[in-house]
């Protein structure tokens, strides 16, 4: 589903951020982006998004060459790829139910339906009562969560969740960990990036050090019991 | 769309004030100049449908020196209409244009009553422009049966001055007119412009989450167009407004020296019809400098 094909990013500063990466992230995968700051995960997702270009090798997602898209076609793309951003990019001046609402009147969902879509992902992301909060009204937990539901809102995909438990407590972190298993189980490809493996056994991790790729597992399935061990 | 459009108007009222005090502004000064413009053009249409060229005929004219005279004008293709007004006529005219002043008709004046005879009979020419006046007039000049005066000038009136200063005066409003509004109206675009430009790079986080988010150029634009169309719809009707409040408060004014010429008050359905051409011309051009702004936007 998604080919990343001896990839590489050097910004015009000549930093290099990405050193020919080669992966290839079957569907329905829940995969797991590790390695310490700076080693280029975020950059995979913006990538991904076509938010940059690399400056060599190919990304193909369902087989369309990211690079070759024109700029009309973009908002397809973003819309079958759903991003937590580490920064959360949720509105200021919105409240929680409008920055959700916006990723689905941004792809023209029926209007009346909004309310009902949003206030479903408000209960499957454990938030139901924050709605007409504004975001600085919302604790860190809180806005991660708001941040996965506009992601996830419109159905995409795939998800990259980048950093999404970084600066979370442990407890809140294993319950967004949860939160993105639960999104993978209703059939959606979860690529989440972190530097905290904590909580994550038993998917497929790919280890970036200095732009480049140190290590990769293979895929294992998830089993009730690997879930219930995270749970633990 | 609207909500959204209406909710950037609220959060910055003085903008959007400058925006429709602007375009209110040029609105009012557009309107003030169409109406002075219809009112000049009607005057001088009055004046141009009535007979231009008089020419007294002396009392022996013959019905056929009459008719060749009317002939001689009328085959220089110069002439709209060219009538003759027998002495029984004139004195009909003149009753018209009296009344029922008894003191004019002669009724109560040692005079006696006035009678056909003491008009005299006239060809009446209207001419296709003033500026045949000349021609016409040499024609007549060399007529016999237009009288003379006791010191042999030919008894011809037309109002060769007041036709040409009016027609002047008409271009010249109508140029003013078009300038001014020409350049008010470039000066609301350019407010809109830089107010729309504003409010977009004001919101650049908002508009890049949206891109990121997958939005097309046109959802993220759109509440600001209409934003821009709001701005020239309502200067539009602000603008028409104090125009038609100024045009009321000097209908009294003008009813007294316009009687005959253009009928006052104005019509409103005159009003409302300009009132819709305005509305829709700066809503356009709301929408004209709404894209300026954001097509500046989408090619960043």
């Amino acid at each position: 589903m998604i080919v990343f094909d001896q990839v590489t990013k050097v910004y015009s500063t000549g930093n290099t951020i990405l050193d020919n990466v080669s992966f290839h992230i079957k569907e329905g995968e829940f995969v797991v982006l590790t390695g310490p700051s700076g080693a280029g995960k975020t950059s995979v997702g913006r990538l991904l998004i076509r938010d940059l270009l690399p400056t060599s090798g190919s990304i193909k997602i369902e087989g369309v060459e990211l690079a070759e898209l024109k700029s009309g076609q973009l908002p397809d793309l973003r819309r079958k790829v759903g991003v937590v951003f580490q920064d959360y990019k949720i509105i200021p001046d919105k409240t929680v139910f409008e920055n959700i609402a916006l990723a689905l009147e941004i792809i023209n969902y029926p209007g009346k339906q909004i309310a009902d879509r949003v206030h479903h992902l408000l209960d499957l992301v454990g938030i139901p009562e924050k709605d007409n909060l504004f975001p600085i009204q919302l604790s860190g937990g809180e806005l991660q969560r708001a941040a996965i539901a506009r992601a996830i809102v419109s159905e995409p995909k795939i998800l990259f969740a980048d950093e999404p438990t970084g600066n979370l407590d442990d407890a809140t972190a294993k319950d967004i960990y949860q939160l993105l298993l639960e999104i993978h189980n209703l059939g959606t490809t979860v690529i989440m990036s972190t530097h905290n493996e904590k909580f994550l056994p038993g998917h497929r991790h790919i280890h970036l050090e200095k732009g480049k790729i140190v290590a990769d597992t293979a895929s294992s399935s998830h089993s009730k019991e690997k879930h219930k061990k995270a749970d633990d | 769309m609207i909500n959204t459009a209406l909710k950037n108007i609220r959060r910055s009222p003085y903008q959007a004030l400058a925006a429709v005090s602007m375009t209110g502004l040029t609105v009012f000064v557009v309107s003030l100049f169409a109406l002075v413009s219809l009112a000049s053009q009607l005057i001088l249409t009055s004046f141009e449908t009535k007979p231009q060229v008089i020419a007294y005929l002396s009392d022996d004219h013959k019905t056929e020196q009459v008719n060749s005279l009317i002939s001689d004008l009328t085959t220089t293709g110069l002439v709209k209409q060219a009538t003759y007004v027998s002495k029984d006529e004139a004195l009909k005219i003149y009753k018209e244009s009296v009344g029922n002043d008894p003191l004019l008709l002669g009724t109560v004046t040692d005079l006696g009553i006035i009678t056909a005879d003491v008009l005299p009979a006239s060809v009446e020419i209207t001419a296709k422009s003033p500026d045949n006046f000349p021609t016409l007039v040499s024609i007549l000049e060399r007529s016999k049966i237009v009288s003379s005066t006791p010191n042999g000038q030919k008894e011809i009136d037309f109002p060769q001055d007041v036709i040409s200063e009016l027609t002047a005066w008409t271009r010249a409003i109508r140029t003013a007119g078009l300038i001014l509004a020409s350049i008010l109206s470039f000066n609301s675009v350019i407010t809109i412009m830089i107010i729309i430009s504003m409010k977009i790079a004001s919101r650049r986080y908002e508009i890049g989450t949206m891109k990121l988010l997958g939005a097309k150029g046109a959802f993220i634009i759109k509440p600001y167009l209409i934003e821009s169309i709001l701005y020239g719809a309502v200067g539009g009707v602000i603008g028409w407004l104090a125009s038609y409040i100024a045009l009321l408060y000097s209908t009294p004014f003008l009813a007294a020296r316009l009687v005959g010429i253009i009928p006052l008050p104005v019509d409103p359905l005159v009003m409302l019809a300009l009132l819709a051409v305005l509305v829709v011309s700066f809503s356009s051009l709301g929408l004209f400098s709404g894209l300026l702004a954001a097509v500046r936007f989408l090619k960043r």
